[in-house]
């Protein structure tokens, strides 16, 4: 199946493929000869947006990207105004602005939501709106998620805000240690807020993160080899990698806390057997990642901008591919640097003080690869330029105080005090923030019919500047003077109130900064997708192509890594409809999926358009978690279960194979339009998402190991491990009937049943092995609320609980899509990735089972 | 209105933020790292005013410098070789300098324990076997030039211990002990402040590190342990009954008298503390009587209910009892 | 009142920590409960309800309460004597507003 073959060429022997795919094809690129008429008025049809109240069920990376950004931007007003109250009420000692709890809720929520509503999605959000143009596709592979992630994220985040305005806003701080955070300290709801709503964001961000790495990976335009992608497309793969590996972390750490809060498992209580570190290890395994998590997609902004602006190609490519793939690497051996001051053992302190010191080597090539590229150049002072210097210049400020709080003595000292306030706010928005604001200034003209105004935009640029270092360089000084963070007042006579004063004051110009350029925007931005004001900075990548709802007429060629700059005609030819799909070849919408080394066309992939589900599916999901914060148990799973509906119907319509079974993309290559099996954007999904479910299972399994580890003593015997006879074999068949189903399927004598049955048998025989792991240590007599044993046991239970519900609810969805005849033979991708499910719930449980048997019993 | 500020008045003489306290240390644990501290700076400023001269250069330099910047070779030597250097440096003095601070600097050493607690500080005092000879809260004392290894405890929520003077910070993790080091090598009273969020009124969780010359130190300790005089006069002897009928001593303990509360601070020797409230108000008569009347107008949200109901002449005899407790 | 400061009976006032029972308007931590609110104590006909509200009496109320009043809840504060008269100036400059 692909697409030489269909074609009828045969590749020569030389031609190195991945796919099978003759690259002389690719000669017959720009086409020539006039175009269809009427070909791009079937183009915009087929893409044009719904209209009015309609709008709200758009799917197109255009709209959603940028009510995505607009949203995160909301978020970062938001926190930022918390930021500055908090800052009058420090501008005095003992000031009366804000009482203890009201100023303990705003620290908390103005990290909480700097972090986790507008960082992390801020820089989801420019993905999903840059990426599809950068990698020059229709759109992302997965449309209606994209519209779910982003209206999970907007109403669960607005709906967790207000906690604030009923004062039930978290107070235990964004990295929530407990046991402050434990019922028998936080016995209000306002912690299961943070739990609950942040939990349920995190959902959202995993959603955007598979998304953009099935798009970056699959939708790339033809020819674009990985190392002729954009370095935003490069840092958003590794971001959305680290998201798979960090983000699973956080949520099996949330959910373990709110089990202890709501069931009473003991997990981080040392008196039975618990440990409040192992909250700290969890939570900073995803946490100290979370701020690469924020800084490579912003670094990636700045190699692309850097080269634009100087009119040059980024010096040492390669050289900053490597180091954003090293500082991901580096990034997950570095999180116990939040817990120097706990008590580690001084090997463990080694180890994460060199890996701390050795995350900043990457730093530095990206930092002198920018240095270097913009010697070659000659950039010229617009405010994009502006804000990219003054964000490296604050950056490496912050990078050197970070190398200092690597050393592990001058960290005990300056631990939690504002010396880290400072720190971490010149590495975050030197890092992201300025490099975000270049962003908005740099890529506006590809949205908007009129480009931000360079005038007030170096008004902008220099009250921000000279506010961001007003306010946090003496903050370095007022750590020193022994100030510790998150307090809400100080006594005087410490000489505190001098440079508190001057931060403040430092604050409000940041803020004047911002406001200035709320009225640039204001003033200026004009949403277009056709008609925008185009490359107003000469910029060489795809997304300066001219485009409209459906990105570019046609899909370039690509053949380096700033095709615009070396093929001037690029642009006309794109326009005029000579490269890939000039039209929509089956009148639907529709991108190419190509191969993920070398970008070669596999297949067109049939894609959704504009849908009211997953709309509601995320207004139902908040609800689901909302509720059950209030305490509205009935309402809440009422809820859920709405939300699943909506989310089945939603996918009802996906996965059916339209005429004709290929079609011709352009210069008479054809490539099918139905394709299953590992090379469809959709296995690859289903890829991702187990990783990240293994990963959570991955964090319970290491809990439970932990904890063994800290406090043996409160172990008990596990049933016996000739229990594993009785539950491999279930698990084991399970996984078995669905691969069978999957033969079956194939085969053409099955009847119409017999696969659907074998995956429903697979699936009952995973339930019943689940039930049966259960009961077996109900029998035992463990109980999950006596000591850390029971806590994680049964926490590994709860994840493979969870995961054969979803595996029944898919095998019941695909019997049912059976039924319909919607199933098609030999083979189905919505068959395939149940069996994908099924085979790893089964495996799952093997694992499990087996661990909290044999370790440590047998061994 | 705004407030004005008004002149910087600490609550115990001899505390000030300048010189910054971590860069003024009092002892060796706070020593050696206040040096490493200085070193720090003066590298940190170094490579950035190296950075901003590339950055210069890159910007505005002429042809020929910038040609040498615009390479590969420049990110090789500024992004790899030179951090590589620098870092393997640091680290080797960073990890050497860990393990001189966590292990004892020789000669004996006086062992002190520090619980803290939402939102105070339990001191108690060790002889060799590790048992408590002597409580106390919000205040140690100790003597000039001894290294004195405290452990940590924590029976609530996870607080931190920092006396930057003297050390950096340890936490106290429930279920855990921790073992810092301090030692003061001039008399004088030394700030402490809790640096690990513990909620409520985390800011107001302040303590004292008095420092003695040994003579000092002995005689403070001798005093400490001489025997109890009886209340001095009728006012505390009232006092003194009302502090157990009033309930007081249900949370509060006072060595030798049937008060024997272990929820709250010991108040054997309040009457000589420097501060009341954990470090926040100064002692006399005036602020114990405020904070016994009605302490969570004070600190909101500590463990301590308010006695509103208690008549003036109650909260006097009190107050002087209490004040008799050196 | 001549020859004496409010500047430096307000410090006297926060050294002391007056407001750990009273509430002062320029004082905002702490906001004691257990005295009456001074906020506009200039204007008051009497000191602690009892003895007329003069110059030198309040400035020897503020230093030994309890000699003045018996049985009152205010006691004596350890201020000298010229202080307990900046203190005192310091309090007529406490007008309600």
């Amino acid at each position: 199946m692909n697409a030489s073959r269909t074609s009828g060429a045969v590749p020569p022997a030389a031609s190195v493929s991945e796919t099978g795919f003759d690259p002389t094809l690719f000669d017959r690129f720009p086409t020539s000869g006039e175009r269809p008429e009427g070909e791009l008025g079937e183009l915009e049809h087929v893409w044009r947006a719904p209209r009015g109240w309609g709008l709200l069920t758009v799917v197109n990376n255009n709209y959603v990207g940028i009510f995505y950004v607009g949203a995160a931007f909301l978020f970062f007003l938001l926190a930022g105004i918390l930021a500055l109250v908090m800052r009058v009420q420090l501008a005095l000692p003992l000031n009366g602005v804000l009482p203890q709890e009201t100023y303990n809720q705003f620290f908390t929520m103005h990290g909480t939501v700097m972090m986790f509503l507008f960082a992390v999605p801020a820089v989801e959000a420019l993905g999903v709106l840059l990426l599809p143009q950068m990698l020059a596709a229709r759109d992302l592979p997965f449309p209606r998620l994209s519209a779910y992630a982003f209206w999970a994220y907007l109403v669960g985040g607005l709906a967790f805000f207000a906690s604030i305005f009923v004062g039930l806003a978290p107070n235990g701080g964004w990295f929530m240690y407990p046991p402050l955070t434990s019922t028998a300290y936080s016995p209000g709801i306002n912690a299961d807020f943070w739990l609950l709503g942040i939990g349920f964001i995190e959902i959202s961000a995993i959603a955007g993160a598979i998304e953009i790495i099935v798009g970056v990976l699959k939708t790339r335009a033809p020819g674009m080899s990985l190392d002729k992608m954009p370095i935003f497309a490069w840092a958003m793969l590794v971001f959305a990698g680290m998201i798979i590996i960090a983000f699973p972390a956080v949520i099996f750490g949330t959910l373990a806390l709110e089990l202890e809060r709501a069931l009473n498992w003991p997990f981080f209580d040392p008196t039975r057997g618990g440990d409040p570190l192992l909250w700290q290890h969890l939570f900073w395994f995803f946490g100290h990642p979370e701020v690469y998590i924020i800084f490579l997609p912003a670094a990636g902004l700045v190699s692309m901008m850097v080269a634009a602006l100087s009119r040059t190609p980024l010096v040492g490519y390669r050289l900053v591919v490597l180091a954003l793939v090293a500082t991901a690497f580096i990034s997950f051996g570095v999180w116990a640097h939040h817990m120097f001051a706990v008590g580690m053992p001084r090997l463990s302190v080694g180890f994460f003080s060199a890996a701390s010191m050795a995350v900043s080597v990457p730093a530095g090539i990206q930092v002198f690869a920018w240095i270097a590229t913009l010697s070659v150049g000659r950039p010229r002072y617009q405010t994009p330029t502006l804000f990219l210097v003054g964000g490296l210049v604050t950056f490496v400020l912050g990078g050197l105080t970070g190398v200092m709080v690597a050393m592990v003595p001058f960290d005990w000292q300056v631990h939690d005090s504002y010396f880290i306030v400072a720190h971490l706010h010149y590495v975050l928005i030197g890092g992201m923030v300025f490099p975000m604001f270049a962003g908005f200034y740099y890529w506006t003209p590809m949205m908007s019919r009129r480009p931000l105004s360079e005038r007030l935009g170096k008004w902008v640029f220099w009250l921000m500047f000279a506010g961001m270092q007003v306010t946090f360089l003496p903050m370095h000084l007022t750590g020193f003077m022994g100030m510790p963070r998150r307090v809400y007042t100080y006594l005087p006579g410490r000489d505190w109130e001098i440079t508190n004063m001057i931060s403040t004051v430092g604050a409000f110009m940041l803020a004047a900064g911002i406001l200035i350029f709320l009225v640039d925007l204001i003033r200026n931005f004009r949403f277009a997708a056709e008609g925008n004001a185009g490359n107003v900075y000469g910029g060489g990548t795809l997304e300066w192509l001219p485009t409209g709802l459906y990105s570019t007429r046609s899909i370039p060629l690509v053949t380096s890594r700033e095709p615009l700059w070396d093929r001037p005609g690029l642009s006309r030819e794109v326009e005029e409809g000579r490269y890939f799909l000039p039209g929509s070849a089956t009148g639907n919408r529709e991108t190419i999926i190509t191969s993920p080394l070398r970008a070669e066309p596999q297949y067109l992939q049939i894609m959704p358009g504009p849908s009211v589900w997953p709309l509601l599916s995320a207004i139902f999901t908040a609800g689901f978690f909302l509720l059950l914060t209030v305490q509205a148990y009935l309402v809440g799973v009422v809820s859920g279960l709405v939300a699943i509906w909506c989310m089945i119907r939603w996918l009802w319509e996906t996965d059916r194979p339209v005429r004709p079974p290929t079609a011709d993309i352009g210069a008479g290559i054809e490539v099918p339009t139905y394709v299953t099996g590992p090379s469809t954007h959709g296995w690859w999904a289903m890829v991702v998402l187990q990783i990240v479910i293994g990963m959570i299972f991955l964090m319970a399994a290491f809990s439970y190991l932990y904890l063994y580890g800290v406090h043996t003593s409160f172990w008990t015997a596990p049933p016996a491990p000739s229990w594993l006879a009785l539950l491999l074999p279930l698990y084991g068949a399970g996984m078995g009937l669905a691969w069978l189903a999957r033969v079956l399927l194939a085969r053409r004598r099955s009847t119409l049943w017999s696969p659907a049955t074998a995956l429903l048998f697979g699936a009952a025989s995973l339930l019943t092995g689940f039930v049966l792991d259960c009961l077996s240590w109900r029998w035992s007599g463990l109980d999950p609320e006596a000591s850390g044993q029971g806590a994680t046991v049964y926490g590994l239970l709860a994840i493979q609980g969870f995961v054969t519900g979803v595996a029944v609810l898919i095998a019941l969805y695909v019997a049912a899509r059976n039924s319909r005849g919607l199933v098609t033979r030999p083979r189905n991708n919505s068959f395939d990735l149940a069996v994908l499910f099924l085979i790893y719930t089964g495996a799952q449980g093997v694992l499990g089972a087996a661990l909290v048997r044999l370790f440590p019993g047998a061994v | 209105m705004w407030p004005r500020i008004s002149t910087p008045s600490g609550i115990v003489e001899g505390l000030a933020g300048w010189p910054p306290p971590v860069l003024d240390p009092a002892g060796p644990y706070a020593g050696s790292v206040a040096a490493l501290s200085w070193a720090l700076i003066a590298l940190a400023a170094g490579i950035f005013l190296i950075v901003l001269a590339a950055l210069w250069i890159a910007l505005r330099g002429r042809e020929r410098l910038r040609a040498r910047l615009g390479g590969e070779r420049a990110i090789w030597i500024g992004g790899v070789v030179f951090p590589v250097v620098v870092l393997t440096a640091l680290l080797i003095w960073g990890l050497t300098l860990t393990r001189n601070l966590s292990e004892p600097a020789g000669g004996p050493e006086l062992r002190m324990r520090v619980s803290g607690e939402m939102w105070w500080w339990r001191v108690s005092y060790l002889d060799g076997n590790g048992r408590a000879f002597m409580q106390d809260a919000n205040e140690l004392h100790i003597p000039v030039g001894r290294t004195i290894a405290i452990e940590l405890v924590s029976p609530d929520v996870i607080h931190s211990f920092w006396v930057p003077q003297l050390s950096g910070k340890l936490d106290m993790v429930p279920g855990r002990r921790n073992l810092i080091r301090i030692q003061a090598d001039r008399p004088g009273t030394y700030a402490g402040i809790c640096a690990e969020y513990c909620g409520g009124p985390h800011a107001l969780m302040g303590f004292l590190v008095v420092a003695h010359a040994p003579d000092d130190y002995a005689r403070w300790l001798a005093a400490r342990r001489a025997p109890r005089a009886a209340p001095p006069d009728r006012q505390s002897a009232r006092g003194a009954a009302l502090f157990v009928s009033a309930g007081c001593a249900a949370c509060h303990r006072i060595a030798g008298t049937p008060a024997n509360g272990q929820a709250g601070p010991d108040l054997t020797h309040v009457g000589s503390r420097r501060t009341l409230g954990a470090g926040i108000l100064p002692n006399n008569r005036g602020t114990m009587i405020g904070w016994i009347g009605n302490s969570q107008a004070i600190k909101p949200g500590n463990r301590m209910p308010p006695y509103t109901v208690l008549p003036g002449e109650d909260l006097q005899a009190l107050a002087a009892y209490l004040e008799a407790q050196r | 009142m001549p020859e004496a400061d409010p500047a430096a009976g307000r410090d006297v006032v926060q050294r002391v920590g007056c407001a750990s029972c009273h509430v002062f308007p320029d004082i905002s931590w702490p906001r004691g409960a257990l005295g009456p609110n001074l906020g506009d104590f200039a204007d008051q006909g009497l000191i602690g309800g009892r003895v007329p509200n003069r110059p030198d009496l309040l400035a020897a109320f503020v230093r030994d309460a309890p000699a003045l009043i018996p049985g009152t809840t205010m006691p004596a504060m350890p201020i000298s004597e010229r202080e307990s008269r900046d203190v005192a100036a310091y309090l007529y400059t406490l007008r309600d507003r």
